[in-house]
């Protein structure tokens, strides 16, 4: 979802809750206690009916919005999920009566279905290269598709309309109103955790840009796959509920109606914000209970067109609003500390090439646009690739970083084959890639950045937010430099270019890799800047080990710090040697001169004095 | 043979839904969808005509005129603010698309109309009688496709669009006046819509919901054919097919399935074949 990267968090979300000091969050846990525990003693019998409802909505809501609003996936199938809990009870409860051993297998066929669909679903919806709404029209294949198999279900299913008064659990509307209530509250909550905890940043990133989630090892399909399934999860129980309290399952449940007015009401009340669509599905239900009775289709037509005038006007959602004054915007900044060098020793002699790049070809059906690569590269060196523009270096770091791009030929890095893994894995094997373009996550903060970055070697936590960021000395070093370490609260979006370009380079770092691929790593920075650079780079080399390859178009930059240059043009290695040796051959010259050297004569004689 | 000219009219029918789509989504990178509602705009237009006493013609010529007032107020108001955040663009046509059919159902009542045929019983084709409107959307769909492909290849405005789809900054710097064409596009493809809701209203019949069960399809359809209709044509005549085997000998509501859950699985598959190639 790339392309998403500047559909942001709707501008103008403050975040509410997220700066409130701890007595003041609990103040409001223990309000909404006392309302859900005080509610069905002040509400009348059909508010009350509503209410359970609307909570039992709430519970799924809540899964939209963490799908939605945080993780950017748009599904108009939640629904499906919500509707295959409520069939769960109905179908068990009408056909193998009501008992403990019935509940539970009720409980498990809503579970596990709905964990099934959602795996399946994810597997369709989520690949690399997908088109982001790619997903979202899947969603809404899947309460099409189960609707109808409701609608052919014949006497099974009870058709059209669905089933009716079965038996149920024996509980007092008090109770059930409490039930309903808690379960929503402590979804809430649980959402709440995981929102805001250092894993919940994942879900932002990926939204914000999910190919430098790639490339910092993070598999966004499998996580994607794994949330959806967990949000299908929570809402086929919250359809569970709904269905053994109404004692009527029909297919409007599994229906896409129910699916967009999910996407409505998160809409309208705020999505990405967790508490806004908890307070606004509610509220919603309720208002909706009253007036759709007198004005039915007045009441959609308003809620539509409500619809269309806040997605252009107020992405943010209505109810933030409300809660704007209170809100407190202060974000924590943990402390940096140094991490403690993991296990992994510096290469030795005797270990495999670095860099190994065999016969490798990428060709666009006629056209090569790499031929015949053939080159390796060790730790401590830093290698300089030049070549004109066209030559195809940036292709050759493509192909070093993502198995599914070469068409031909052989990669190892450190000895392993990258065969055709996707960059998540050739990560794992020690690789780090720098873009050309500042690539990083517009919405999030440096220290969350650096977070992220560090979230293969040291696994983010699901319900906290840790006060402390353990970084290698050498990102600390690029921070210092950089001045970095004092901008740790600033979002990424609002740092100047050489920033942004220190702190991807930062992040790199901080996987620890063992070979670096830096594209262009000077390019828009100032002569100071540009320094500080290579100075960093070549410590990393030198003391720590790392094999840097680099792409750059600044010879006396390259000669500053390369110990050896790799050149290219027209997709073929046509040199390589020392850097003194090549800034001064003809050959080089001529290149960058514009002669077409394959015109002449020498050329024979040229590749072989090369190579 | 009935199963042959099933298997065509099936993929003409769902080449006129989807070509408004396709249009669309082509230059805008947006899928409409409105587009449901846009069918239904079609449908009652004809029915209104017809439930007058005009002749079908009037029916299109009304189904156009809406198509082309319905497209220019969506443009303008509703893509158009939102063309820097496609998935709003797309949730927000979804939401106009509810208040269309919510106005229509305010104005026609969820009810279901029938409406004749402008052409009558059946034909003898190859040895077998079948339906003689079900076999005009042969040419229709035929003569459709052959205007758009003109349109597209051999007009000023058919080479501007083309530029602007392939590189719209790149056209917009060359003097193109790229929201122009964007406007015309979406105009295009609503008029499209509704003239296909107008021309199938007589095979089905025409309520307040009649474009949702086309929504799904004609997207599968517009994601598996990319952006040329050489290709929605091809992918109309073979999941076209598909369909109807699937509808005449293993169950119809499987049948109406067949379109969505075959193009997810190609894509699904077809993707991954790309990335190892």
């Amino acid at each position: 979802m790339a392309s998403l990267a500047q559909e942001k968090r709707a501008p103008g979300a403050p975040s509410f809750l997220s700066g409130l000091k701890p007595g003041r969050a609990s103040l409001i846990a223990l309000a909404g206690l006392a309302l859900v525990g005080a509610g069905p003693f002040v509400t009348d019998a059909y508010l009350t009916n509503t209410l359970i409802k609307a909570f039992f909505f709430g519970i799924a809501a809540i899964t939209v919005d963490i799908l939605w609003g945080y993780a950017g996936y748009l599904t108009f199938g939640q629904s499906v999920f919500f509707g295959i809990g409520a069939y769960s009870a109905g179908l068990v409860f009408t056909y193998q009566g009501f008992s403990g051993m019935s509940i539970a297998l009720a409980l498990g066929a809503a579970v596990g279905a709905a964990a099934i669909l959602g795996f399946l679903a994810g597997w369709l919806s989520f690949y690399r290269g997908a088109a982001p709404f790619f997903a979202s029209i899947i969603s809404l294949v899947l309460p099409i598709a189960m609707s109808q198999l409701a609608l052919s279900g014949g006497s099974f299913t009870g058709s059209s309309s669905g089933l009716t008064g079965f038996e149920s659990f024996d509980f007092s509307m008090e109770e059930w109103f409490w039930i309903a209530g808690y379960s929503l509250m402590a979804c809430g909550l649980l959402g709440w955790k995981l929102v805001n905890s250092d894993a919940g940043r994942i879900l932002t990133s990926m939204r914000d840009n999910s190919n430098r989630c790639a490339y910092l090892g993070i598999n966004t399909s499998a996580i994607n796959t794994a949330l959806l399934a967990a949000c299908a999860i929570a809402a086929s129980l919250a359809g569970f509920g709904y269905g053994s309290f109404s004692c009527v399952v029909a297919p409007e449940l599994l229906g896409f109606s129910l699916g967009t007015e999910f996407i409505v009401w998160v809409a309208l009340s705020g999505r990405g914000t967790l508490w806004g669509p908890l307070v606004g599905t509610v509220l919603f239900n309720v208002t909706s209970s009253y007036l759709s009775g007198s004005m039915p289709f007045m009441w959609q037509l308003l809620l539509g067109f409500s619809f269309v005038l806040v997605i252009i006007l107020l992405p943010g959602g209505l109810i933030p609003l409300l809660a704007r004054p209170f809100a407190v915007n202060k974000k924590s900044v943990p402390e940096l500390v140094e991490a403690r060098p993991g296990e992994k020793a510096l290469p030795e002699k005797g270990w495999p090439h670095a860099i190994e790049m065999n016969r490798v070809y990428k060709k666009y059906g006629s056209l090569s646009v790499l031929r015949d690569i053939t080159f390796h590269a060790e730790s401590g060196e830093l290698v300089g690739i030049i070549g004109p523009n066209g030559a195809g270096k940036t292709t050759l770091m493509r192909c070093l970083s993502d198995g599914g791009e070469r068409t031909d030929g052989l990669v190892k890095i450190y000895g392993n084959d990258i065969e055709r893994f996707p960059p998540e894995q050739c990560v794992r094997f020690g690789l780090g890639r720098k873009f050309q373009n500042a690539n990083i996550f517009d919405s999030l903060t440096v220290a969350e950045c650096l977070r992220l970055a560090r979230s293969i070697k040291e696994r983010p936590s699901f319900l906290e937010k840790k006060r402390t960021l353990a970084l290698p000395p050498y990102v600390l070093d690029v921070l210092r430099l950089t001045d970095l370490d004092k901008k740790l609260p600033v979002p990424a979006r609002d740092l100047s270019h050489g920033e942004q370009q220190a702190l991807e380079l930062a992040m790199v770092l901080a996987l620890e890799p063992l070979v670096i691929l830096l594209d262009e790593p000077t390019a828009g920075l100032t002569k100071a800047e540009r320094t500080r650079i290579g100075k960093v780079l070549v410590s990393l080399a030198r003391d720590h080990g790392l094999c840097c390859l680099l792409v750059e178009h600044d010879l006396d930059f390259v000669k500053e710090i390369a110990t050896r240059v790799i050149v290219l043009h027209q997709g073929c290695i046509i040199m390589q040697d020392t850097v003194d040796r090549v800034v001064d051959s003809e050959l080089v010259r001529s290149i960058y001169a514009g002669t077409d050297f394959y015109a002449g004569p020498g050329r024979k004689g040229l590749r072989e004095g090369a190579a | 043979m009935v199963f042959l000219l099933d298997c065509l009219t099936t993929s003409a029918l769902l080449f006129m839904v989807t070509s408004g789509l396709m249009m669309i989504f082509g230059v805008m990178r947006i899928i409409n969808f409105a587009h449901g509602a846009i069918l239904g705009i079609g449908g009652y237009a004809a029915y209104v005509a017809t439930a007058r006493g005009f002749g079908p013609g009037y029916g299109w010529a009304l189904a156009l005129l809406a198509g082309l007032a319905a497209g220019a107020v969506v443009e303008r108001l509703v893509v158009r603010p939102l063309y820097k955040r496609p998935l709003d663009a797309i949730l927000a046509t979804w939401g106009l698309g509810i208040v269309i059919i919510q106005i229509i159902v305010m104005g026609f009542g969820r009810g279901v109309q029938f409406i004749d045929a402008p052409i009558h019983g059946s034909t003898i084709v190859l040895g077998v009688s079948y339906s003689a409107y079900r076999l005009f959307m042969l040419p229709v769909a035929a003569g459709t496709s052959a205007l758009l492909f003109l349109l597209l290849n051999k007009t000023r405005f058919g080479t501007k669009t083309r530029a602007v789809i392939m590189n719209e900054e790149l056209a917009a710097s060359l003097g193109i006046n790229s929201e122009l064409i964007r406007f015309l596009s979406f105009c295009l493809g609503a008029v499209l819509g509704t003239l296909a809701g107008a021309l199938i209203s007589p095979l089905f019949s025409v309520d307040p919901y009649m474009g949702i069960a086309w929504l799904t399809s004609s997207f599968m359809l517009v994601m598996v054919s990319g952006y040329s209709f050489i290709s929605l044509m091809l992918t109309c005549l073979v999941f076209g097919a598909a369909q109807v085997v699937i509808s005449s000998f293993v169950n119809p509501v499987l049948g109406g399935m067949t379109i969505a859950v075959l193009a997810a699985t190609t894509l699904r598959l077809r993707s991954k074949g790309f990335s190892r190639g």
